[in-house]
């Protein structure tokens, strides 16, 4: 069943230069249990997309619009039409996020118990010790060795790793129905990234929630996913399930992104592929297709088309969207 | 945290005795003869300077005198003999000659009268700057915060001997608000409200400047630390905005509060001369610098010695503080 | 007229003299005053300089205390002008009998003088009190006219042979014994004095000629505890804090004609800030007070106009009057031995710039052109040779006289013109002076090319450190007046070794020898006009040798709150009679 439904999501920041649309008209699903991955450079609006649903956007700062319909515990309600505080009580209960750098994600001040019995508590009006001993299970859960005495323990006393582990324990405490990822492994070595996104696959059946995994390194998505967005300069440009974005990438920036990943089963070559450019000013975007002037295959539909009009986003194939005009009406 | 406190005492102590030292070895090795200071107006006798060197133990050699110093902090000491012998109980910081006190006694009683002005100003201007801190931040670029940024203007421009005269004499001697005090001091212990009336002023004074300096302080360390991600994922767990910023945020913001309020109130202690001479306040300042002007040498050296002590053991407790505040300080 | 029963008219007579009987009583008991409360006196100094009566030497010293706590045998008449320079009676019964060709005084106690615990006074006591000035090493800065007066010999090295009444070795009390002797019945004090004082009457209205009971003296601390023969007696004394006087129960004013007692306490509130103290009398905020200090120029232009006269607002509670004192630098002759970099120091000095600082001519006094005031008639003469000076300094003659300095005296020269070393000037230490202090430096460097440095000395303490001959610097800021109408008091005051107040340490001067004689003489003169002349010519001597820098011929400003009454200047002392100042 559909959890979570984003319609015409818009963010724009108003700034003295301009306005800057970080995130346009965008639309989305998610199912219960499913992980969808959203893609993207830095700027391409995959954090801000699920900042404003967490009601995590610092008022009078941006104009948002669009409907986000989530079915909460409470009934179906719609994110985006509450204001920050009435979010509070699906905050950390129904919805949960972990952030992308544990080093400072976590207070330095406060024991991690005590920051994990504060997220239990506030959701949860029952005595102390019954928190303490939900803290301990997930500590527990999420693979940190000798609970009970680490529960104690500051921030500061633990490997980025094991924070990071904290902080899923954190987000998980009040069994939430979506678990947001927001780069959970960016910060990370190679070697406890990968423990990291299984743990989440491993919590993740576990839970039975969904998880929205936000990314921009490849290698994760193939394989934790389910379902990949990939997002360019505010827009889903390329929608599909993970096998056939792999085997069929439609849209050049997908393709792009998919010929960067170093292959340890190709022959070595020379040079990395790269995508050429840079990701265009959320200020002053491009006329037409946003990755137009990056594109190396304007040509095959014609440059000038591809540089005045702007392609939908419409279906090429069983849960396959496009958002490019090559392959169009095939 | 009881490791750190304990490596934290031992340091401490050593300083405590290097700082003891090095303002002795200042004062032994100065260009005029303390000897010849203590007597009267004609002291050109060399047999009464010489008398009085003996008495005093000046002609000793420099590491005993230094001994006999130390020695007297502990078990009190005594100058010159029979008849005429002046004695000093523990701790004994040395003898004035021009105020024919015991130096430990008269900053005994000096020091009560800053001490009184130090807490009681620290206590107003740390409620007034936390306080207008915070809210020109809460309320960056209202009302509120633009407020706050004459009066930081105006509190840090001020020198406090110009706030206290004008204070004095609008509000005590024009406007009558307060009666001009009966007596220059009267301690808490004798009449806890004639202590307050008196000490007001002076507080106020006091609070009004460093409150300027800590309330641009505490609002520009409330907007950093707000921006921190720890808070994002506060508020990502659902806490409410209130207890956001008292909870986590403030804890954060205002620790280095601590250190800075620790030093700024070891530095008062020492004596706030501006402030004591407006509002004659017979307290450790005023006493320094009287002596200072009268070439009264036990005195200037007691004085210098207890302001050095003051900061370091300050400097102590701030950073047991500290520890206290922030965990990752205590492996230190 | 209808007749008056008898019954009547006696118990009319009972109740009148019952009545008067009660007056007299309620009177007695309030100890002969009628006004009441608490005046408060407000200053800058941390304490008095001293309390000791032996040690007390400024005028206005003398005034207060004089007026509440110390009696002595005679004293200045309480009244306005020229009467108030009357010497009159005090504890004595007269003005004292002189024989023996003024060198034999004799003065005989009143009945009922009695100290502040009941206990009479008696010749020992006028005898010891007198004895303290001996012990020079502990009673220090008091006038020391006893020592020069009284008829006991002297050392090889000029002090006296009698060294006070601390001294155990090497002390001939004999000799004292001998020139101050007393009655059999303890009331009549004899003083033989070594050569003939015709105003020794005068000599004897110094607090250092009244009685001290021996049983309280503490020498050194007497200072902060002296025992009261006055209308009131000291309840608190502590530096930096207050004074407290409260009415004497022993004093009796039947014994005493000239003090009146009038309010109920007296309070001296010590180290006040200077603008505080100011803004308290100037807002008449504390109406029952007056300030001990000059009033800070800059206040000065709020108080009286351009002309120096009161404005409206003060018409009632200000005075500008001229005060007995001439002020002047000292130059310390010891250390600056060159006439030429004196004169230099003199003609250099912005004059104009300094008086401006002090609100001008209107309430600084006119320039001086030597130490004796034109006040004092028969004294002064006009002095001459000093045509090149000019108000703003003149720049020409500085340099001459610096000119000749550098081959005349090369040392000092080197000394004053050296950026490192330079000349070092005692200063009280106020903001005015600081001010003073900067036109000092800049017209002494500009004009003479002269490094000025300031040495400023806490207020209170000032003189006790300036006149300490090891500790004065080469420049002090003085100012003396006259003890008595006769430059016999300023004169050898000022410029002989043993005189009482010698800050220009000028008798190692090649000139000394010859004015020493002259000033003897001058002292022994009986021809009081004759003796004037003499002093003029003196007065011209110092000025040619510049053993001080002139300043002004000085006025004063004294300004109290409104509630006080009976206020006026009192001549000899240079300040107000404190002892007429009532709460109105």
């Amino acid at each position: 069943m559909t959890l979570l439904k984003v319609e015409n999501l818009s963010v724009d920041f108003p700034t003295p230069d301009g306005l800057v649309s970080a995130v346009h008209e965008t639309s989305f699903e998610i199912s219960a249990g499913e992980t969808l991955a959203i893609v993207g450079e830095s700027g391409s609006g995959k954090t801000v997309t699920n900042l404003a649903l967490m009601g995590l956007i610092p008022p009078r700062t941006a104009n948002i619009s669009g409907s986000a319909k989530f079915e909460s515990h409470a009934g179906p309600i719609d994110l985006l039409s509450m204001d920050r505080n009435e979010l509070r009580q699906y905050r950390g209960k129904d919805i949960a996020m972990i952030f992308q750098d544990p080093m400072s994600a976590l207070h330095p001040f406060y024991t991690i118990g005590d920051q994990i019995i504060e997220a239990h508590q506030i959701h949860n009006k029952v005595d102390l010790k019954v928190s303490k001993a939900r803290a301990i299970e997930l500590l527990e859960l999420v693979g940190i060795q000798g609970a009970d005495t680490r529960i104690k323990a500051f921030p500061h006393q633990f490997s980025g790793g094991m924070r990071q582990r904290v902080m899923i324990a954190m987000a998980l405490v009040n069994n939430p129905l979506l678990l947001i990822a927001d780069e959970p492994t960016t910060a990370l070595d190679v070697t406890v990234q990968a423990q990291i996104i299984k743990l989440l696959e491993d919590l993740q059946k576990e839970f039975k929630m969904a998880m929205i995994l936000i990314t921009h390194d490849m290698g994760v998505v193939a394989g934790a996913a389910d379902r990949v967005n990939v997002m360019y300069a505010g827009r889903i440009v390329e929608s599909a399930n993970v096998r056939d974005l792999y085997a069929n990438p439609l849209m050049p920036y997908t393709q792009g992104l998919l010929a960067s990943v170093p292959r340890m089963d190709r022959p070595h070559t020379n040079r990395l592929s790269a995508i050429p450019g840079q990701p265009p000013s959320m200020i002053a975007l491009p006329s037409g297709c946003s990755f137009n002037p990056r594109c190396g295959r304007k040509d095959e539909v014609g440059a000038n088309k591809c540089e005045t009009q702007m392609p939908e986003l419409t279906p090429r194939g069983i849960g396959h969207l496009s958002r490019c005009f090559i392959g169009e009406g095939a | 945290m009881f490791a750190y406190i304990s490596r934290r005492l031992a340091v401490s102590l050593l300083i405590l005795l290097t700082v003891s030292f090095a303002v002795y070895v200042i004062f032994a090795f100065l260009p005029f003869d303390p000897a010849a200071l203590t007597c009267g107006k004609n002291c050109n006798d060399p047999g009464i300077i010489e008398a009085n060197r003996h008495r005093l133990g000046y002609d000793l050699p420099f590491f005993t005198q230094y001994f006999l110093f130390l020695k007297g902090l502990f078990l009190g000491r005594s100058f010159g003999e029979g008849a005429a012998m002046i004695n000093c109980p523990a701790p004994s910081l040395g003898y004035s000659f021009q105020q024919h006190a015991c130096v430990t006694n008269l900053i005994g009683e000096a020091l009560p009268v800053t001490f009184s002005l130090a807490i009681g100003a620290i206590f107003m201007w740390l409620a007034l700057g936390i306080g207008l801190g915070i809210l020109a931040a809460r309320f960056r670029g209202r009302i509120v915060d633009q407020l706050s940024t004459i009066f930081v203007l105006i509190g840090t421009s001020l020198p406090t001997f110009l706030t206290g005269l004008l204070l004095m004499v609008f509000v005590v001697i024009r406007w009558h608000l307060i009666p001009f005090p009966s007596g220059n001091y009267t301690s808490f212990l004798e009449n806890p409200f004639e202590w307050a009336q008196i000490l007001f002023l002076p507080w106020l004074t006091l609070a009004f400047a460093y409150a300027a300096l800590y309330t641009r302080f505490v609002r520009s360390s409330v907007i950093d630390t707000s921006n921190e991600d720890y808070i994002r994922t506060a508020r990502a767990k659902g806490l409410s905005e209130s207890v956001i910023l008292g909870k986590h945020t403030l804890r954060a913001a205002l620790a280095p509060i601590a250190t800075m309020a620790g030093l700024d109130f070891a530095g008062l202690l020492g004596g706030a001369i501006l402030t004591e001479s407006v509002f004659n306040l017979p307290g450790l300042g005023r006493l320094a610098i009287s002596a200072v002007v009268k070439y009264d040498l036990p005195i200037i050296v007691a004085t210098t010695l207890l302001a050095a002590f003051i900061v370091v053991i300050m400097n102590l407790i701030v950073d047991i503080l500290y520890a206290y505040i922030d965990p990752r300080v205590r492996v230190a | 007229m209808a007749r008056v029963k008898k019954s009547t008219s006696i118990a009319i007579v009972a109740v009148l003299a019952l009545a008067v009987v009660a007056g007299g009583l309620v009177k007695m008991s309030s100890g002969g005053s009628s006004k009441g409360g608490t005046i408060t006196y407000l200053t800058h100094s941390e304490a008095w300089t001293h309390a000791d009566p032996n040690r007390n030497y400024t005028g206005q010293h003398i005034a207060w205390f004089g007026s509440y706590l110390q009696r002595t045998l005679t004293a200045y008449a309480r009244a306005e002008g020229s009467a108030g320079s009357a010497v009159v009676a005090d504890l004595a019964t007269d003005t004292g009998r002189s024989s023996n060709g003024n060198k034999t005084w004799e003065f005989t106690l009143r009945d009922g003088v009695s100290f502040e615990d009941g206990s009479a006074i008696t010749c020992e006591d006028i005898k010891y009190g007198v004895s303290r000035t001996f012990a020079t090493d502990v009673i220090t800065d008091g006038p020391t006219y006893a020592i020069g007066m009284l008829d006991i010999p002297s050392a090889e090295d000029g002090s006296s042979v009698y060294k006070g009444p601390y001294a155990t070795e090497g002390n001939d009390t004999a000799a004292y014994d001998k020139a101050v002797t007393c009655s059999e019945d303890n009331k009549t004090v004899t003083f033989n004095l070594k050569r003939a004082v015709g105003d020794f009457n005068y000599t004897t209205t110094y607090l250092s000629f009244g009685p001290v009971p021996k049983a309280s003296d503490k020498g050194d601390a007497y200072d902060m505890a002296p025992v009261s023969s006055g209308p009131y007696k000291i309840e608190k004394y502590k530096a930096k804090d207050e004074m407290v006087l409260v009415r004497n129960t022993n004093w009796d004013k039947k014994s005493d004609p000239i003090r009146n007692a009038f309010p109920d306490r007296v309070v001296v509130r010590f180290g006040l800030a200077e603008e505080v103290r100011d803004q308290l009398v100037l807002n008449d905020s504390e109406k029952n007070s007056m300030s001990l200090d000059a009033v800070l120029p800059t206040n000065l232009p709020t108080v009286f106009d351009d002309d120096g006269k009161p404005n409206s607002k003060f018409a009632a509670r200000a005075l500008n009057v001229y005060d007995p004192y001439v002020t002047y630098s000292a130059v310390n002759v010891k250390k600056v031995p060159c006439l030429d970099i004196r004169k230099a120091i003199y003609y250099a000095r912005d004059y104009a710039g300094l008086i401006q600082l002090g609100g001008g001519a209107a309430f600084g006094g006119d320039p001086a052109d030597g130490v004796i005031k034109p006040l004092m008639g028969l004294d002064y003469a006009k002095v001459t040779g000093l045509d090149e000076f000019k108000p703003e300094g003149n720049a020409e003659a500085a340099k001459k006289y610096m000119d000749a300095a550098k081959s005349a005296c090369p040392d000092v020269y080197a000394k004053a013109t050296d950026p490192k070393r330079g000349l070092y000037f005692d200063f009280a230490d106020t903001d005015t002076n600081k001010k003073s202090a900067a036109i000092w430096i800049d017209s002494m460097k500009k004009n003479a090319g002269i490094t000025m440095k300031f040495n400023y000395i806490e207020a209170g303490s000032y003189y006790a450190v300036v006149l300490d001959q090891t500790k004065q610097g080469d420049l002090s800021r003085a100012g003396w007046a006259p003890d008595w109408a006769n430059a016999s008091t300023v004169i050898p005051e000022l410029f002989t070794e043993t005189g009482g107040f010698p800050m220009s340490q000028n008798w190692g001067d090649p000139a000394y020898k010859a004015f020493k004689e002259k000033s003897d003489a001058a002292l022994s003169e009986p021809d009081r006009k004759k003796q004037g002349k003499m002093w003029a010519e003196l007065n011209q001597y110092v000025m040619d040798q510049m053993w001080v820098i002139p300043g002004v011929f000085s006025k004063t400003q004294e300004v109290w709150g409104s509630g006080l009454g009976g206020v006026f200047f009192w001549e000899p002392q240079g300040a107000p009679s404190f002892g007429d100042i009532y709460i109105k």
